[in-house]
């Protein structure tokens, strides 16, 4: 009965690690850090994660379709430099749109490589990527590029005023489209086939869905979310630097896989990386807060990851061992064997 | 008996409201006694050594990005910015003394150099009994962002801040600006725009300083190679976006165009993806002798350690010891290639110097003195002849 008991609750942890991650650091943060619990600061926190929240939730997509997406990076600052770039000539609302469909275009040349030519996803983001970077160099002249007119002054204001408390519209974009793709990945059909792509490509196929256009659509959606966030950003920044997206790769993946998105594909959620990314910033604020430097926060960072990592192979490695199984059986013939006196 | 209480209630009274103004002007007599000469650096130059810069300010063209970039007023607006600013909201000095004043100081990253820029703030901080509290965003411009919004959350006195980027600078400034908090920019030279929010810049004159190291440096090619034949150079640039990436290319490029015409720029490159490494300036620098041979003859790095020791590293395995070589900055490793005699010369970057002019304007501003708009560090080439004398190194 105990052991029934300790296993649900194992179980129970396993499911929702990253939301007792979450708790916990919060609950240490607030008890602890100075200041951490003010609305002030909390406004900051998730101000600083709108960014590469809305980037992690395009990423989770394709990674639960069991690709990886190496080009957001790139893509982020190649969408912000459009925006700044192009606004004298089309004004903001065009060069948003021109940012957000080239987004969606790296994202669309991502994914017919990865299905059609069928190359692998980390070579085909990678050659996107350093080509994008190549692209942003040529376009911007090696400078950042600001724009200080009152129209991009008004703009920054709006985005980082108040709606409610804790609430700015820069945050509101990001919890919306995190609700949006949530829900359709979990309510809808069409949402549930990338689960399913990922899990299980041939499968998939066998079940009827149009694999590839699934893998296509992930990358295409990871594009355009990564292009809104360097949007967002430069938006409230009025300018578009050169290095604008150059730590969000390595911070979205970890906060992804964190988060419990299984990078063999088929699991995980981007509310959970979402999560994963507040927690890893409530932690790196809180490290600031306690007048701690850099080192710690990397090494936290790392040492989160490394359990994370560590933990995903041993579970892998469980649920492996125990494939063809039945946990019954094996306990019906150990009883007959000690009633039949160990023969 | 009655008069008597009323004369001790209005002495009680006086006293109460008097005793602040007593004690401001205390806090500030004691504070404008304190004497920032006894301070030095870690090298055991003065920490605060006066400007030697006595340049006049040129009137600004009507449009500087016409003109061609060899045009030293091509880079009027980046060189030449905070002199000519519209200062907007500025907040009035208290004038109360800088003893007890709480400051926080926001730097660009981690860095050996950014470590000994701190210390330097912190010796004029403890001088006058400040609260100095230091943040590093580790050269990620969001992080920096974020850390200027918590500092406003503590409401310091002052926030010293060393921009991240030029462009990005001038909406952190407004921002400080806006939440009433004095703000002073030093080390990297924002945006001029930036500079309307800002009580001023210290720092170094990278360009000044760079027209100055071009000069040492063209005497020196020009004297290794006498004729009429043109001289190839290279410059390794810093990371773009920021101040330096410009200064330390185009400053010597546009100053050599008069100074030097026989100097011919035959490639500018920043090393990637990493720019302070030494694997990646040896292979960029590798490209560049062999793609050019014996005509490149000169190369000017925009850092002494890490891309120096690169260029040398690519040098030694081409056998090449005829390549002038000069850079910015004294750390160590760029003094120990000066006296070796492989530097031919580095710019005098005093780190803690830098810190410490930070702090030392503020102390000046809150003790009620009038403050120059920009206020640029001591300036100097180091060569063979006195590096000696800048031992041991800040960083």
């Amino acid at each position: 009965m105990r052991k029934m008991e300790k296993s649900r609750l194992l179980a129970f942890s396993d499911k929702y690690r990253i939301y007792l991650l979450f708790v916990a650091v919060f609950a240490v943060m607030s008890l602890f850090a100075p200041r951490f619990f003010a609305l002030q600061n909390m406004t900051s926190i998730l101000n600083a994660i709108a960014m590469n929240a809305t980037v992690a939730i395009g990423f989770t997509v394709v990674m639960i379709c069991g690709q990886l997406d190496l080009s957001i990076g790139a893509v982020i600052t190649f969408a912000g430099v459009l925006t700044m770039g192009l606004e004298p000539l089309l004004g903001f609302p065009g060069a948003i749109a021109v940012a957000i469909a080239g987004g969606a275009f790296v994202g669309l040349l991502n994914g017919l490589l990865v299905a059609k030519a069928k190359i692998n996803s980390f070579i085909v983001t990678l050659g996107t990527m350093t080509i994008l970077q190549g692209s942003i160099y040529q376009f911007s002249g090696g400078n950042s590029i600001g724009i200080t007119t009152p129209q991009a002054f008004a703009i920054s204001d709006f985005l980082g005023v108040s709606l409610i408390p804790l609430v700015t519209p820069r945050i509101l974009i990001a919890i919306l489209l995190v609700v949006a793709v949530e829900l359709f990945l979990r309510r809808s059909r069409a949402g549930r086939n990338f689960y399913l792509v990922g899990g299980n490509k041939n499968t998939a196929w066998f079940a009827g869905i149009n694999t590839d256009r699934y893998q296509i659509a992930a990358f295409v959606i990871s594009g355009v979310t990564a292009a809104v966030g360097g949007i967002c950003s430069v938006l409230v920044s009025t300018a578009a630097t050169l290095k604008l997206g150059e730590n969000s790769l390595m911070y979205v993946i970890s906060a992804t896989i964190i988060g419990g998105t299984a990078m063999s594909g088929g699991k995980g959620g981007v509310l959970r990386s979402v999560i994963a990314i507040f927690t890893l910033e409530m932690l790196y604020t809180g490290i600031i807060l306690f007048g701690l430097g850099n080192e710690v926060k990397i090494f936290f960072a790392g040492l989160i990851l490394a359990y994370v990592v560590l933990y995903e192979a041993y579970a892998t490695y469980k649920h492996d061992k125990s494939l063809g199984q039945r946990p019954e059986l094996m306990k019906e013939i150990k009883k007959r064997r000690t009633a039949s006196g160990g023969a | 008996m009655k008069r008597a209480t009323m004369i001790l209630i209005a002495l009680a009274l006086v006293s109460l409201f008097a005793a602040p103004v007593f004690a401001q002007s205390a806090n500030l007599k004691a504070s404008l006694a304190i004497d920032t000469k006894v301070l030095k650096s870690a090298d055991g130059q003065l920490l605060l050594a006066p400007s030697t810069d006595n340049r006049k300010v040129p009137a600004r063209p009507a449009s500087p990005d016409a003109l061609p970039e060899t045009n030293p007023l091509h880079w009027y607006d980046m060189e030449w910015a905070g002199w000519n600013v519209t200062p907007m909201n500025i907040p009035q000095s208290p004038a109360d003394g800088a003893i007890g004043k709480k400051i926080i100081m926001i730097v660009h990253g981690d860095h050996p150099w950014t470590t000994a820029c701190i210390l330097g703030g912190k010796k004029v901080a403890d001088l006058y009994k400040m609260s100095f509290k230091a943040l590093s965003p580790n050269w990620d411009k969001d992080k920096q962002d974020q850390l200027i919004d918590q500092a406003i959350n503590e409401k310091p006195d002052m926030i010293l801040l060393i921009p991240l980027d030029a462009k990005g600078a001038v909406q952190q400034a407004r921002k400080i600006n806006q939440a009433g908090i004095p703000l002073h920019m030093f080390n990297t030279l924002p945006d001029a725009a930036a500079l309307n929010y800002s009580l001023g810049w210290t720092g170094p004159d990278d360009f000044g300083q760079f027209r100055l190291l071009a000069r040492a440096w063209a005497d020196e090619l020009q004297k290794k190679n006498p004729g009429s034949a043109p001289i190839g150079v290279a410059y390794v640039q810093h990371a773009p976006g920021g101040s330096p990436y410009f200064a330390r290319s185009f400053g010597p490029i546009s100053e050599l165009a008069t100074y030097a015409p026989r100097i011919k720029t035959l490639e500018k490159a920043s090393p990637t993806p990493a720019t302070f490494d030494a694997n990646t300036t040896m292979q960029l620098v590798s490209d560049w002798l062999t793609k050019y041979g014996k005509d490149l003859k000169g190369i000017c790095a925009s850092d002494d350690s890490a891309q120096s020791l690169g260029i040398f590293q690519a040098l030694e395995k081409a056998g090449r010891t005829d390549v002038v070589v000069v850079a910015a900055g004294n750390s160590k490793q760029g003094m120990d290639l000066v006296k070796d005699g492989k530097l031919f010369g580095i710019t005098y970057q005093t780190a803690e110097g830098d810190g410490g002019l930070a702090v030392s304007y503020a102390a000046d501003w809150f003790n009620g003195k009038k403050m120059p708009l920009r206020q640029n560090l001591a300036q100097h080439i180091i060569t063979k002849a006195d590096v000696a004398g800048f031992y041991p190194p800040q960083w």
